[in-house]
């Protein structure tokens, strides 16, 4: 197996496209963590909102095509009424409260996901796109994982173009290095937060709902991806998008490889490499601050 | 001697009182009930040391459970040694495991901690859940009961074994309430309210707070090891980030710090869990709507507030002396 060439690549797509989810998911926390400091384990939950509510619309709809297009708006909208209801009178209450409330938080809506769609696992079943498989170097691979593959490449050069060229991204850029300074220089540091937390839902929503067509999904799913997210982001450097990205490549890798070649160790794996990554680099591989 | 009683140890006094008068006339299901209640109070004191006196706060604290009661169950079901040795064992060994990952949680702060505890905590779930020596995901049964028949005492009696847990449980308040007055009491919570004088005044931060990691996962590991025996039956649940995330709520419902509170906080939590049961299936909501109220109240749970109206409005000498 191991000689195999063909294991490497199909293997070696398989983390990449595990990797594109976490990295969709993961960007949001590291961009709203950087900008204030805010820990959102409820990112996680929203990933889930964004599969369930996919699946909904696709069912529905019978296209996917427009469960893709709406599912990461409905997610912001709830985003945002977490922000108005939650999010923004904890703004102040220091790291320990946004921690414990967020937690709280995935409770509530694990909750509500188990009363609205039940505990049972769902998966779209038709008008799925790119069916069927193909060739990659004389390897059949299926055609919708590359497609995942692609839009996490396209939202990373989006985003990488939004931060580094646009003024809004320079503001960002601004709070996330010193809110304060930022401030004083006429930013308006809470709008741009509300902005970059709408996008990080919206983002986490996108992740859940190309997910769908390629992962059973279910109630509860955002537990398991928070974990390996939250890892990514502390590998990675609170508050880098480049980090975000290297991160969750090597999460990517890590767990994929892990399952096939270590089973009973993959879980442990991920772990380790977190507590490795807090112990030799704690501010992560791309400190944005010093 | 009286007159020094403050008002937590008050509290405490009039709590398990009504606990062990609630055991003497109980029905089975109302002694099952208070033996879980003495299982989470004692566990959920053992948190109260970490974050509410220390100000380490662990999303992984469910683990130490979870491996005291997985270590009683390897040694006695497994291994085939006597439930006596094994009881003081498991607590022992899941305190020296504690003390390993203690020493490297505690290398880092505040968000920090949160998350890598997270991790740890998953970690120990996924092991045992992975772990077919340990049953994985289908539990491990058969668990014995300690044989106390030398003292008269028969432990498969659902009331002797929850009086026998409530006692453990008061036994384990009275040693907290004492390690809290000494000078290492005194400097874990000097710790928690600002860790750079303490450094200052020469106190080896990362010892105290390493010890008192060891200390927490020994009794966290003590109560696994009461459920193991209380249910006989044992799954990776126990290990689980949300029993981590229900003592959480346990303890802050109750007031961070106050050592009784988080017992309140077991009482509560344990029978609105039992009562909720019958009319919905959506404990988790309840849970964290509770968690997310206490917190965005910003108040100290129900003892933490309780003791402040008892300052305003109790007898002179409690305002006098300004303090619970």
């Amino acid at each position: 197996m191991l000689a195999d060439p063909g294991f490497w690549l199909v293997q070696g797509l398989n983390s990449l496209q595990l990797a594109m989810l976490l990295f969709l998911l993961s960007v949001g926390l590291t961009v709203i963590f950087g900008l204030m400091n805010f820990v959102n384990l409820a990112h996680g939950s929203l990933y889930a909102l964004g599969a369930l509510i996919g699946y909904s619309i696709g069912q529905w709809s019978g296209s996917f095509w427009l469960a893709f297009a709406t599912a990461p708006l409905v997610v912001a909208a709830i985003g945002a009424l977490l922000y108005a209801t939650l999010i923004d009178r904890l703004r102040f209450a220091g790291p320990m409260n946004q921690v414990l409330v967020t937690f709280g938080l995935i409770f509530v809506l694990i909750d509500v996901q188990r009363y609205l769609w039940g505990s049972d696992q769902l998966g779209l079943t038709s008008g799925l796109p790119f069916p069927g498989s193909v060739e990659v170097l004389g390897e059949p691979y299926p055609a919708y994982r590359l497609f995942i593959i692609a839009v996490g490449l396209g939202v990373f050069a989006l985003l990488y173009f939004w931060l580094e060229r646009t003024r809004l991204g320079a503001e960002i850029r601004a709070g996330v290095d010193d809110a304060e300074t930022a401030r004083c220089l006429g930013i308006d540091v809470d709008r741009t937060f509300f902005l970059v937390f709408l996008v990080g839902c919206a983002l986490a929503g996108l992740a859940g709902v190309i997910a769908l067509p390629a992962f059973p999904v279910e109630a509860g799913m955002g537990v398991s991806i928070l974990v390996p997210a939250l890892i990514v982001v502390v590998i990675g450097g609170l508050g880098s998008l480049k980090g975000a990205m290297v991160g969750a490549l090597l999460i990517g890798a890590t767990i994929t490889f892990g399952q096939v070649l270590v089973p009973a160790f993959a879980g442990i794996l991920m772990h380790l490499l977190l507590i490795a990554a807090l112990l030799v680099k704690p501010e992560g591989l791309f400190p944005v601050r010093e | 001697m009286l007159t020094r009683l403050s008002f937590r140890d008050g509290v405490a006094g009039l709590v398990f009182l009504g606990l062990l008068a609630f055991a003497a006339q109980a029905e089975y299901f109302g002694l099952e009930l208070l033996a879980e209640i003495a299982i989470f109070a004692i566990l959920a004191m053992s948190l109260d040391l970490l974050a509410g006196v220390t100000g380490l706060v662990s999303l992984g604290h469910a683990a130490f459970f979870g491996l005291g009661a997985y270590g009683f169950a390897l040694l006695t079901v497994l291994l085939g040694w006597p439930p006596g040795l094994a009881l003081m064992v498991a607590p022992l060994a899941t305190g020296v495991l504690a003390l390993v990952v203690g020493a490297i949680v505690t290398r880092v702060r505040g968000i920090f901690f949160i998350m890598i505890t997270l991790a740890f905590g998953e970690m120990g779930h996924e092991f045992v859940f992975q772990n077919r020596a340990l049953g994985g995901d289908d539990g491990l049964a058969g668990i014995p009961r300690l044989d106390l028949s030398a003292l008269g005492l028969d432990l498969a009696d659902p009331r002797v074994f929850a009086v026998t847990a409530l006692l453990l449980a008061l036994l384990v308040y009275l040693a907290l309430a004492w390690l809290l007055a000494t000078p290492y009491g005194k400097a874990l919570a000097g710790i928690h309210s600002n860790e750079q004088r303490m450094r200052a005044l020469g106190l080896p931060v990362r010892a105290y707070k390493t010890s008192a990691f060891a200390l927490a996962g020994a009794i966290a590991g003590l109560a696994g090891v009461l459920a193991a025996q209380h249910t006989q039956f044992i799954t990776p649940q126990l290990l689980h980030w949300t029993t981590s995330g229900e003592i959480l709520v346990m303890v802050i419902l109750g007031g961070l710090a106050t050592l009784v509170g988080p017992v309140v906080g077991a009482i509560l939590l344990t029978l609105l869990r039992h009562e909720l049961s019958n009319y919905t299936d959506y404990w988790g909501l309840w849970l964290g709507l509770f968690l997310i109220l206490v917190v965005v109240s910003g108040r100290n749970g129900i003892v933490g507030v309780a003791g402040q109206l008892w300052r305003r409005w109790g007898p002179r000498r409690a305002r006098a002396r300004g303090h619970a």
